[in-house]
């Protein structure tokens, strides 16, 4: 067992700081989600917030997007070495989004807030979201993808650095949010201070330091604990993204897992290099795709807290995509990066603990930002929306429909709220038959999303994969479908490929920019199912027809993928599934 | 004559009843009897020793509809909605419920994905057709929805908010082809925008209108039978009541029913006491639940969900529940941290200390092993004090604690996790709970109120002597209560007074109609307006209160001021700079009721003689040592007694625990009163 620190807290104390500790985040998170401006923050929940103690060790963090959980770490990190600690006062707030310089991706803009306690400081507060807008395009530099903040003081003794707010909003296709962001990002900081301030008042500073000190440790043995129930030996997989956006080739991660005793190792040596297309993940970020992809399998009921990071050790490469130097562009990095890291990681899993890994889901976010313009005054407006795919199968059940990819945890846009503020038509959001991965335990379902624009449209940027080929199945399951992007035209049944792998073979990059429809024309998106956990001629032929009533698997596939023959009522033909199966 | 409170709750069916003018109180509490609730419902009226005949008027809190859907006891609807959207109720937001479980499983969805149908049909955001409803289509899936013998059925269309016209002759199809059909329309169960919460809360009329009218015709029919044609009223989750004949036709808006009869309980009490402003508590044996009451007046929420992903979008008292009451288990977890709850060990088999084979340490074992209960519940029952200390001992050890530490620590701990529920209805909502006195109803409310208020730095709790049957008391004093809605999008720089003025008329005379069918007489009838706003381009709304009578522009303007203020309050920020709009408008029509005076209840339940009122004394363990405590009887409490801290008060169907460093006082009414030694 990896030695930690001395337990000085009573265990009641201990238990009552532990909670308070998951409270502060979540207070933070509401009041972000409540008071934002942005649908991307308000609707679909993407972002996160933290509090780190004096030694800018993570705490606590919320449950929004896992794909954060190491990287607001950098964030804080790099904040406070261009603004050190001591020349901070308690209404200073550090603002960046930089990917070289503590960022990920620039959208994902990080505001940080030292906490004090009587003069003295007692934590670190860190607000994390995804803007809707900051400028920028695919790009082949990072300077193509809008506007990049170094570690700057957005607010200095509660004053707000208006100039620096200018240059925001002048950035940016949305500066009507800019603002209101801002100041409900303020109010998260402001939940966590005086959340913290309270209990340091009611339980004195030093009890609640060294109660940091203990929720770590315990995070640690918790995680050392679930690494020592995985046996011993070295786990190799890998996973791909489509392409790079700007050439036609997948790009891919090799994952090297070694267990030893009660500590992993990640090794991702042997992943392609950097691309010149936006795909290249920082450290901070696979850093942070690593750590949650294992967490779900190393104790996740332990805090998310820097103690996860002391049991698992990181080998990730210069140069290569997932280690990126200035200026390879970044802006695909959360979502299709993160998204195959945890496939490479789950599949390498597998080969370790079988019994326990799920399937990967349809690994991908499937962000996109459009614009649209009114037909009648040719205002734009910018629409953006992240439609999920399915979840693999487990060993205990079937993968979940239509959920947002693990690495974080967004809602959709719901058609009504679309239609009433945007010049578009939501026809469709609706679960795709056959789209799940067959398995014992099959994988969730795609979706099908259908967005018309009412004037002339634009899909400025989507980032997705999965286009080649769906999702994998673990232990004997199959693939889930693939992605695909498409465009309808009004009155003609036909629909043509935008992007990914079309009907006829033909390639086209799966990273769309400045994709143009006409007034009429709408964009369709079907995402992919999980992958199957498990033979599926093993799957209980009842399960089956019961999927097939639903319509959530075809007659057709019923037969050929799981053996299993139906009446014309819908209802197990026994025998002939027998001889189906046993053929 | 007498009004007469049933509270039909999972485990217990509670009654109280008074006749203040013959200075009568009743209470009774009997087991619930969940295959026919009606049946325990009539055991109560019997336990309290009721003559039906003198029953004025019967008020109802029921959990059976919220016990229908958690439990998928309804007849399984069918779904029609618009062509490309037949998921959205298994969808939900897309959102998983555990972050990092990667076996996690979503509930099932309301209605089963082969009882979902389509049709080929679209209005726009603004109501206008986009496609025309297909009527042989249409037809088509009438006639399968019959073939599956099907009869209660939902119809919820995108966009229906703006107009119902495409769901109207939907269900005209219908009915030409099953005549007998129970249907829901999503423009009339609440027709506002975003169409998660319009079609789960439609579903959930759809299933449950068999459900709920035939349970109201059982119990009409026992009450009948039982020699009484007195009303019966039923308690809404706004916290108001509405007659049993409105209830059937919205059964969505029972679904707290229960716990909203414990906020006026409140309300009522607050009228008592010259304090407006109080949080109740409610500790049950697996959960705690928690509200505020401001002016003495019940925070409403729009936010609530049944289950995960699944909004219920009709007011709602802001009720919060957490998994933690007397039957939750103490546990040490893999990284050795002492946990208590969320599992609980629930009646069966209950507590190490019922002696019915559970051996994990509960809350329960826990007070009983600290002296804190009497081990005989007053002759009802003999609890096993080795059984509890034993199993406290199974957690003690192992963390180096003895067992009454860790009894205390366990007690501690609850109390905190119970506090979490305070601050969602208080923190959460800009509230300072310290503004505010903690009521404790329930039971076990008094065992830990005093600990859980000074943890959200609350210095007042207040017990009422009916906190076991709080439930049942608050509901014989509501008022008829109905909150309609109608969506109007509009921001208010662009909002024409007119087009406002009759939008709140026609919602005011819907109000008034829905009152008057409650036999509520014009004479009582108060109405309220509320608009919900927000910033341009938020998409979260508060609720701001609008002035009676004509609106004219600088009315319409004067809003964004209201509406700035309850903003701040809610969230901490506001900003005059940003445009606000109106999304949602509500009138609350409120039928008031006569309510018995504070001196009849206190010459119903206070009159008894000085003198002692100790029962007993008892050795406890409080704050890391014992106390030889003493032990009184709360009925042989005279009004302005003290009793210092360490004591213990006990209750027909409760106790309270006054800590060191607390004093107790009663009153006339027989309310305990905790403070603060000064």
């Amino acid at each position: 067992m990896t030695a930690t620190t001395e337990r000085k807290l009573d265990p009641i104390t201990f238990e009552v700081l532990r909670r308070a500790f998951e409270y502060a985040p979540e207070r933070m998170s509401q009041v972000l989600q409540k008071a934002s401006f942005s649908p991307i923050i308000y609707d679909m929940v993407d972002y996160s917030n933290a509090i780190f103690d004096p030694d800018v060790e993570l705490i606590g963090q919320t449950a929004n997007c896992p794909v954060h959980i190491a990287a607001m770490h950098f964030s804080a990190r790099a904040s406070l070495a261009r603004y050190p600690l001591d020349t901070l006062g308690p209404d200073d707030v550090i603002v960046l989004n930089d990917p070289y310089q503590g960022g990920t991706h620039t959208p994902d803009v990080t505001m940080t807030l030292p906490v004090f306690h009587d003069g003295e400081l007692l934590a670190i507060a860190v607000s994390r979201a995804h803007w809707t807008d900051i400028g920028g395009n695919l790009d082949t530099h990072i300077a193509g993808e809008g506007l990049r903040l170094p570690p700057l003081l957005l607010y200095k003794d509660g004053q707000l650095n208006t100039e620096l707010v200018e240059i925001i909003k002048n950035s940016t296709r949305t500066p009507q949010y800019v603002e209101g962001d801002i100041q409900a990002q303020l109010g998260a900081l402001r939940a966590a201070r005086d959340e913290l301030q309270r209990i340091a008042t009611k339980y004195g500073p030093e009890t609640v330091k060294q109660g940091m000190t203990e929720v770590l440790d315990y995070t640690q043995r918790m995680t050392a604990a679930a690494i020592s129930r995985i046996p011993d030996g070295v786990y190799e997989a890998e996973d791909y993204v489509d392409s790079d956006g700007f050439s036609d080739d997948p790009v891919t991660v090799r994952v090297k897992l070694t267990v030893a005793g009660d500590r992993i190792e990640v090794d991702l040596s042997g992943s392609d290099p950097a691309t010149v297309g936006p795909i290249n993940s920082p450290y901070a970020n696979t850093a942070s795709a690593i750590y949650y992809s294992l967490k779900f399998f190393l104790n996740p009921d332990a805090p998310p807290n820097a103690g996860l990071y002391r049991q698992i050790d990181l080998k990730i490469p210069e140069g290569t995509w997932l280690n990126p130097k200035w200026p390879s562009p970044t802006f695909g990095c959360t979502t299709a990066a993160s998204s195959k890291i945890t496939g490479a990681i789950w599949l390498a899993l597998a080969k370790a603990i079988p019994d326990q890994v799920i399937a990967p889901g349809c690994s991908e976010c499937n962000w996109f930002v459009a614009t649209a313009a009114d037909p009648a005054t040719g205002e734009i407006s910018v629409v953006s929306d992240l439609p999920a795919g399915g979840w693999g199968g487990t060993p205990f059940g079937d993968g979940m429909h239509v959920t947002m990819d693990p690495l974080g945890n967004c809602q959709n846009l719901p058609a009504e709220t679309a239609e009433l503020l945007f010049p578009v038509r939501y026809n469709s959001y609706e679960m795709i038959t056959d789209s799940a991965g067959p398995g014992r335990h099959r994988g969730g379902c795609g979706v099908r999303l259908e967005v018309e624009f009412l004037g002339r449209g634009q899909i400025v940027t989507m980032e997705t994969s999965r286009t080649r080929e769906g999702s994998p199945g673990v232990n004997g399951g199959a693939r889930a479908s693939r992605q695909k992007q498409l465009r309808k035209r009004p009155g003609d049944d036909a629909l043509e490929t935008v992007g990914g792998l079309a009907e006829d073979g033909t390639w086209l990059p799966q990273m769309l920019g400045n994709v143009t429809f006409k007034p009429g024309e709408a964009f369709v998106f079907e995402s992919g199912g999980g992958g199957g956990w498990g033979d599926p001629f093993e799957r209980d032929p009842r399960l089956v027809a019961a999927d097939v009533r639903n319509e959530i698997v075809s007659r057709e596939r019923a037969a050929e993928a799981y053996g299993v023959v139906l009446t014309d009522a819908l209802e197990v033909d026994e025998a002939a599934t027998a001889r189906r199966r046993a053929a | 004559m007498l009004q007469v409170g049933v509270d039909v709750g999972g485990t217990f069916t509670d009654l109280f009843a008074w006749d203040p003018q013959a200075g009568l109180v009743r209470q009774a509490k009997v087991l619930s009897t969940p295959a026919d609730p009606s049946v325990g419902f009539m055991e109560a009226i019997e336990a309290a020793a009721i003559d039906p005949a003198q029953i004025a008027t019967v008020i109802h809190g029921t959990t059976i509809g919220t016990n229908a859907l958690i439990e998928r006891r309804y007849p399984e609807p069918a779904l029609i909605t618009t062509q490309g959207f037949r998921d959205v109720l298994e969808i939900g937001r897309q959102r998983r419920k555990h972050l990092y479980d990667p076996y996690q499983r979503k509930v099932a969805p309301l209605i089963e994905r082969s009882r979902r149908f389509t049709v080929t049909e679209k209005l726009g955001a603004d109501g206008a057709t986009v496609t025309p409803l297909d009527r042989d289509e249409a037809r088509r899936v009438a006639e399968e929805i019959a073939a599956l013998g099907v009869s209660n059925v939902a119809i919820a269309f995108i966009n229906a908010y703006q107009d119902g016209r495409h769901e109207r002759e939907m269900r005209d199809i219908l009915l030409e082809v099953i005549p007998d059909a129970h249907v829901a329309l999503s423009s009339e169960t609440r027709p506002k925008m975003r169409e998660l919460g319009r079609f789960v809360t439609t579903a959930i009329r759809a299933a449950l209108l068999p459900v709920v009218g035939d349970y109201l015709e059982r119990v009409e029919a026992k009450l009948r039978e039982a020699g009484t044609n007195a009303p019966l009223y039923i308690v809404k989750s706004n916290g108001g009541m509405m007659s049993a004949a409105t209830a059937r036709e919205r059964p969505e808006e029972l679904i707290e029913s229960g716990p909203a009869g414990g906020v006026a309980a409140g309300s009522y009490l607050s009228s008592l006491m010259d304090a407006s402003d109080l949080i109740i508590t409610d500790v049950g044996g697996t959960s705690f639940e928690a509200s505020l009451l401001e002016d003495g007046t019940g925070l409403v929420t729009d936010e609530y969900e049944i289950e995960w992903e699944r909004p219920v979008i009709t007011p709602m008292l802001d009720i919060r529940s957490i998994g933690a009451g007397g039957g939750s288990i103490a546990w040490i977890d893999d990284g050795g941290s002492l946990r208590v709850g969320p599992q609980s060990a629930g009646a069966d088999p209950g507590p190490a200390c019922y002696g019915r084979g559970g051996t994990q340490p509960t809350v329960t074992d826990a007070n009983l092993v600290l002296g804190r209960i009497d081990p005989t519940l007053g002759g009802k029952l003999t609890l096993d004090v080795d059984a509890a200390a034993e199993a406290i001992r199974t957690v003690a050890e192992p963390l180096g604690l003895s067992v009454l530490d860790c009894a205390e620590g366990i007690t501690r701990i609850v109390s905190e996790n119970m506090a979490v529920a305070i601050r969602m209805v208080s923190t959460d909502r800009g509230r300072d709970p310290r503004d505010h006195t903690l009521v404790a109803f329930g039971g076990a409310g008094g065992l830990h109120a005093y600990e859980i208020a000074r943890s959200v730095g609350i210095d007042r709790v207040l017990v009422p002597p009916y906190a076991g049957v709080a439930c049942a008391f608050g509901a014989t004093t509501m008022d008829v209560r109905h909150d309609l809605e109608r969506t109007f999008y509009s921001p208010l720089a662009e909002t024409d007074a007119d087009a406002l003025n009759d939008a709140f008329a026609g919602l005011e005379a819907d109000v008034r109609a829905l009152l008057s069918a409650d036999d509520v007489s014009g004479a009582d009838v108060v109405l309220e307006r509320s608009a919900q706003m927000r910033y341009v381009g938020q998409s979260y709304e508060v609720t701001t209160p609008v002035p009676d009578g004509r609106l004219e522009a600088a009315d319409v303007e004067a809003l964004a001021g209201a509406f700035n203020a309850v903003h701040e309050r809610e969230y901490g920020v506001a900003s005059s700079d940003f445009p606000v709009a109106f999304v949602t408008l509500r009138v609350t029509g409120i039928g008031r009721t006569h309510k018995p005076r504070p001196d009849e209840l206190a010459a119903a339940l206070g009159t008894h003689a000085a003198g002692d009122s100790i029962k007993e004394r008892r050795r406890a363990y409080f704050g890391g040592s014992h106390h030889d405590v003493e032990v009184h009887d709360v009925t042989r409490l005279v009004a302005d007694q003290e009793i210092p801290g360490p004591a213990i008060i006990e209750q027909a169907d409760g106790v309270i625990v006054v800590p060191p460093g607390s004093i107790a006082r009663a009153d006339r009414f027989d309310n305990v009163m905790l403070e603060a030694v000064a």
